[in-house]
C-alpha cells in the first residue's frame, strides 16, 4: 500500500522518459501512464480515508537522514483532483496537437509537470519540496513556452523569472530553517519549531516566494499574460493545478508546520491581500476583451477566495467549527480545478474552431458547439457558487466562519466578488446565445468535447455532492 | 600557513569577492560583467576551500564559474548577433525616467531589507545550540551507503530521491531549450593557436572528468562535476569551430539525454521489484550500483550543459565517409561567427540574407 506513494512519482517520471525515447507513440504512452496513475491516486484516496494518513522512507533510511513521503487527506484528495484534471486534458491534448514534431515536444515535458505536482504534494522534506517546485516551474515554463508566439515566449519568459525568483526566497526560508534546527523533515519541524527570531523571517521569506509562484494579488502580475497565450490543455492545468500546488504548500506551512508561530496580524495580512485579488481579478475578468484573459484574472480572484479562509482560521478555536471552515476551504480549492480546467479546454475548442476567442464575437457559438457552451456554463456556474456546486459549500462555509467570527467584511468582499463572477459569466454567455444564425454544423470531436463536459459536471454538481465524505476524510487524515 | 596569513587570505578573499560582484552588477557592458563573474565564481570557490567545504569549491569552479560563465558569454554573443526586436526596445523607451528610478529605489530597498533580515536570522540561527545529529547520523550509517566520502553518500544513497529529481529538472530544462527552436549557427574554424591548444586541452579533460567520477566514492567529486567537465570538453571543441562536438545523434541523443534519471528509475524500480525499498541499496551492492547511476548521469548532465550551450537541437550533420575518414559537416542554415566577432558590427538583415543563400548555394 504504502508503495504506492512512490508508484504515484515513479509512474509519470516513467512515463516521460518513454514518450522521449519513443515519440512515434508518445501519445498512446502518455494515455496509459496518465490512466495509471489516476488509478494509483484513487486507490491511495481510498487507502488514506480506511487506514489514515500514509507515509514512506525512501531507500529505507529515517525521515530526517533520508526523505519520506507523507499522505495525508489533503495531499490524497489534491492528488486524485491533479489526477482527473490531467487525464481529462490529456484526452483533449491528444486532439489538439495534430502535428507528430508538437506531441513528441509536448508529452515528456506534460508527464514531467505531472511527476513534478505528485511529488510536491506527497514530500515531507522541506529541501526537497525546493527541488519539487524547481521541476514544476520549469515544466510549467517550458509547456507555457509551446505556444511558438512571441507573445508566449515573452510572457513564459517572465514567467520563469518569477518562478525563479520565488524557489530562491523558498530556498533562503529552508536554509534558514536548517540553520536553527539542523533538520529538513516536516514531521519533526512540527514538534520542535517555534515562534522566534528563526521561524519567523524563514517562514516570511518562504511565503513570499510561494505567494509569487500561488500569484494573490499584488503578484499577480505575471500570471495574466502567461495563462493566456499557452496552448488551452497547458492553461487549464496551469490555472487549475499549478498555482494550486504552491498555495497546498501555503496551507501546509502556516497550518500544520509552524502554525505555532502564526500571528493574527500576518493571517489578516493575507486576508487583505486575498480580498484584493477578488475585487481586482473579477473586475479585471469582467472587463477583459479576450476569453481566455477573462479565465486568467478569474483565476486570480478565485485564489483570492481561498486566501480569505487565513484569518477567519486564525481566529477559530480548534474544533469542529474550525475543521468546517478548513473543509470549505479545500472544497473550493478543489471545486475551482475542476471548473477552471473545464473552462479553458472548452475555449480552446472555441479558440480552434472560430479561430479567435473575442468575447464580443462569440454570436452564435451556442448553435454551432452546444456542448462546449454547456461545458462553459457548467464552469460559470461552479465559479460564481451558485448551488449545488463545491463553490456554494466552500463560500457557505466561508460565510458561516466570517459571522462566528465576528469578521463580517470578508462576507461584503464574497459578496461583491461573486456579483462580480455573475456578471464576467453572463457577459460570455449573452454573446454565445447571441441571435445571428449560423447554418452550418461543424464537426465537434469527442475527444475534445467530453473532457471539458465531465469537468464542468464535476464542479457544478459532483463536488457539492462530494462534502460529507470529504470532511469525514479530512478529519481521519489530520 | 600560520593563523595570521590564513586571516589575511580570508579578508583578501572577502574584500575580492564583494568588490567582483559590485563591478559585476554595477557595469554597464554585459560582456565585461560576466568575464568579472566568472571571476567571481572562482574566487568563491577558494572561499568554499577555506570553509572545507571541497565538494562545493569543485562544483562551483566547474558549473557556476565556467559552464555559466560559457553559457551567459554565448547569450551575450547572441544578442549583440540578433538585436531585440524593434517593439520591445520602443516599449522601453517608453518608460518615464522617473519611473524606472523608483523602481530601481524600491528593488534596492528590497534587497536590503532582504538581507538584514537574514542577516539577523542567521546571527541567530548561529547562536544557538549547534545542530549536529544531521552529520552525527550521516557518519554513523557512512559504513552502509557504499562509498565513503559524506557528501556522495548523502546525494546518492540517502538523499538519492532529491538528486533523481534534481536531474529530471536538469533533463526538462533541455527539453524546453528544445521547444524554443534549433541551435544557434557555430563558430568559425580556430586559428593555429587554439586549434593546437584544443587538441591537448580536450583529452585532459575527457580524462579528469573520468578521474572526478571515480574518484567521488571517496573523495570530492562525483557526477555534477565530472559531467561538468564532460562537457567543457565539448564546448572547446565548439569554440574551436569543430562541428562534431562529442553529441551523439538522433534517437542515441534522447538516450544519452535520458540516461540520468532513466538509470537512477531503472535502479529503484528494480530494488522494488526485489522487495527492497525504492531507491534501498542492498549494502554489499550499495557501492556498484552508486558508480552505475554516477555514471549515466555523468553523461546525462555532460549532454545538458552542452544542449544548453547550444541553445537549441542541434542541427543534422551530413556525414560522408571518405577514404576511411569521417568529415561531418552541419546542413547550414545559418552565418558561421567568429569567436572574435562577439564585438564586431553586424551587417544589415538583408545582408546577411544574402549570405545565407550564397552559403547554402555552394553546399
Amino acid at each position: 500500500m504504502t508503495e504506492l506513494l512512490i508508484g504515484l512519482v515513479a509512474t509519470p517520471l516513467t512515463g516521460a522518459l518513454v514518450t522521449m525515447l519513443l515519440p512515434r507513440f508518445a501519445t498512446s504512452v502518455a494515455i496509459a501512464a496518465g490512466v495509471l496513475t489516476t488509478v494509483a491516486a484513487g486507490t491511495l484516496l481510498y487507502g488514506v480515508g480506511t487506514r489514515g494518513a500514509l507515509g514512506y522512507d525512501i531507500g529505507g533510511w529515517t525521515a530526517g537522514l533520508g526523505i519520506a513521503l507523507r499522505a495525508d487527506g489533503l495531499s490524497a484528495l489534491l492528488l486524485m483532483m491533479n489526477a482527473l484534471v490531467m487525464l481529462a486534458a490529456s484526452v483533449y491534448a491528444s486532439a489538439y496537437f495534430s502535428k507528430t514534431a508538437e506531441r513528441a515536444r509536448f508529452w515528456p515535458l506534460w508527464l514531467l509537470l505531472w511527476t513534478a505536482l505528485n511529488a510536491l504534494l506527497l514530500s515531507g522534506d522541506l529541501f526537497n519540496l525546493y527541488v519539487t517546485l524547481e521541476l514544476l516551474g520549469l515544466s510549467a515554463v517550458a509547456l507555457a513556452s509551446l505556444g511558438n508566439k512571441t507573445a508566449a515566449v515573452q510572457a513564459a519568459l517572465r514567467y520563469l523569472l518569477v518562478g525563479l525568483l520565488g524557489s530562491m526566497l523558498f530556498l533562503a526560508g529552508v536554509s534558514l530553517i536548517y540553520a536553527g534546527y539542523g533538520t529538513l523533515d516536516m514531521a519533526s519541524l512540527a514538534h520542535v519549531a517555534q515562534a522566534g527570531p528563526i521561524v519567523w523571517p524563514a517562514l516570511a521569506l518562504m511565503t513570499v516566494g510561494l505567494l509569487l509562484k500561488t500569484a494573490l494579488f499584488p503578484l499577480h502580475f505575471w500570471l495574466p499574460p502567461a495563462h493566456a497565450s499557452a496552448p488551452a490543455p497547458v492553461s487549464a492545468v496551469l490555472s487549475a493545478l499549478v498555482v494550486k500546488a504552491s498555495f497546498y504548500l501555503v496551507l501546509r506551512l502556516w497550518l500544520d508546520v509552524f502554525a505555532e508561530a502564526v500571528t493574527p496580524a500576518a493571517a489578516s495580512l493575507l486576508g487583505v491581500l486575498g480580498a484584493g485579488a477578488v475585487l481586482w481579478g473579477s473586475w479585471r475578468a469582467l472587463r477583459a476583451e479576450r476569453l481566455k484573459l477573462l479565465a486568467a484574472y478569474s483565476t486570480v480572484a478565485q485564489l483570492g477566495y481561498l486566501f480569505l479562509f487565513f484569518p477567519l482560521l486564525q481566529a477559530l478555536p480548534p474544533g469542529s467549527a474550525r475543521d468546517l471552515a478548513v473543509g470549505g476551504l479545500i472544497i473550493l480549492a478543489l471545486t475551482h480545478g475542476f471548473a477552471k480546467a473545464g473552462l479553458f479546454l472548452a475555449i480552446g475548442i472555441i479558440q480552434q474552431r472560430s479561430g479567435h476567442d473575442t468575447i464580443r464575437e462569440l454570436d452564435g457559438t451556442a448553435q454551432r458547439l452546444p456542448a462546449t457552451t454547456f461545458a462553459i456554463a457548467l464552469g460559470g456556474v461552479a465559479l460564481i457558487g451558485l448551488p449545488p456546486s463545491g463553490t456554494f459549500l466552500g463560500k457557505w462555509h466561508l460565510l458561516v466562519a466570517a459571522f462566528t467570527t465576528g469578521q463580517w467584511w470578508w462576507v461584503v468582499v464574497a459578496v461583491i466578488g461573486s456579483l462580480l463572477a455573475a456578471a464576467y459569466i453572463f457577459r460570455v454567455l449573452g454573446h454565445a446565445f447571441g441571435h445571428r444564425a449560423y447554418p452550418n454544423q461543424p464537426v465537434a470531436i469527442a475527444r475534445e468535447e467530453w473532457p471539458a463536459l465531465l469537468l464542468g459536471v464535476t464542479a457544478a454538481v459532483l463536488m457539492g455532492l462530494a462534502g460529507a465524505p470529504l470532511w469525514r476524510l479530512l478529519e481521519g487524515g489530520a | 600557513m600560520s593563523d595570521t596569513s590564513l586571516l589575511v587570505l580570508d579578508g583578501l578573499l572577502v574584500i575580492s569577492l564583494v568588490t567582483l560582484a559590485w563591478t559585476a552588477l554595477a557595469g554597464s557592458d554585459a560582456r565585461r560583467s560576466v568575464i568579472l563573474f566568472m571571476a567571481f565564481g572562482l574566487v568563491l570557490a577558494a572561499a568554499w576551500v577555506r570553509l572545507l567545504a571541497p565538494d562545493v569549491a569543485l562544483a562551483e569552479a566547474a558549473i557556476g564559474a565556467g559552464l555559466a560563465g560559457a553559457l551567459l558569454l554565448a547569450a551575450v554573443r547572441e544578442q549583440s548577433r540578433q538585436p531585440l526586436p524593434a517593439r520591445i526596445v520602443s516599449k522601453r523607451s517608453h518608460n518615464k525616467p522617473g519611473v524606472n528610478i523608483a523602481l530601481q529605489w524600491a528593488v534596492s530597498v528590497l534587497c536590503a531589507v532582504l538581507a538584514g533580515t537574514l542577516a539577523w536570522a542567521l546571527a541567530h540561527a548561529l547562536n544557538s545550540a549547534p545542530q549536529n545529529a544531521l552529520p552525527r547520523a550521516v557518519s554513523a550509517n557512512l559504513e552502509a551507503s557504499g562509498v565513503s566520502n559524506p557528501v556522495t553518500a548523502v546525494l546518492l544513497n540517502f538523499r538519492a530521491y532529491d538528486t533523481l529529481l534534481e536531474l529530471a529538472v536538469l533533463l526538462t530544462a533541455v527539453l524546453g531549450i528544445f521547444a524554443l527552436g534549433p541551435a544557434r549557427p557555430g563558430y568559425q574554424s580556430a586559428g593555429p593557436v587554439f586549434d593546437g591548444l584544443a587538441r591537448w586541452l580536450v583529452p585532459v579533460l575527457i580524462l579528469t572528468a573520468g578521474y572526478l567520477l571515480w574518484v567521488g566514492a571517496h573523495a570530492p567529486g562525483g557526477a555534477f562535476q565530472a559531467g561538468a567537465t564532460l562537457a567543457a570538453a565539448s564546448v572547446v571543441l565548439r569554440l574551436a569551430g569543430r562541428h562534431q562536438i562529442g553529441l551523439p545523434q538522433g534517437p542515441a541523443l534522447r538516450v544519452v539525454m535520458a540516461a540520468g534519471v532513466g538509470m537512477f528509475v531503472l535502479v529503484g524500480l528494480g530494488l522494488l521489484v526485489a522487495g527492497r525499498p525504492f531507491l534501498g541499496y542492498p549494502p554489499p551492492w550499495a557501492g556498484g550500483l552508486i558508480l552505475m547511476i554516477e555514471s549515466a548521469a555523468t553523461l546525462a548532465i555532460a549532454a545538458t550543459l552542452v544542449l544548453a550551450f547550444l541553445g537549441g537541437q542541434p542541427r543534422p550533420l551530413a556525414v560522408r565517409v571518405a577514404r576511411g575518414r569521417i568529415a561531418a559537416t552541419p546542413i547550414p542554415t545559418g552565418k558561421p561567427v567568429s569567436p572574435e566577432g562577439i564585438r564586431s558590427t553586424e551587417p544589415h538583415a538583408a545582408e546577411a540574407c544574402h549570405r545565407i543563400q550564397e552559403t547554402q548555394k555552394r553546399c
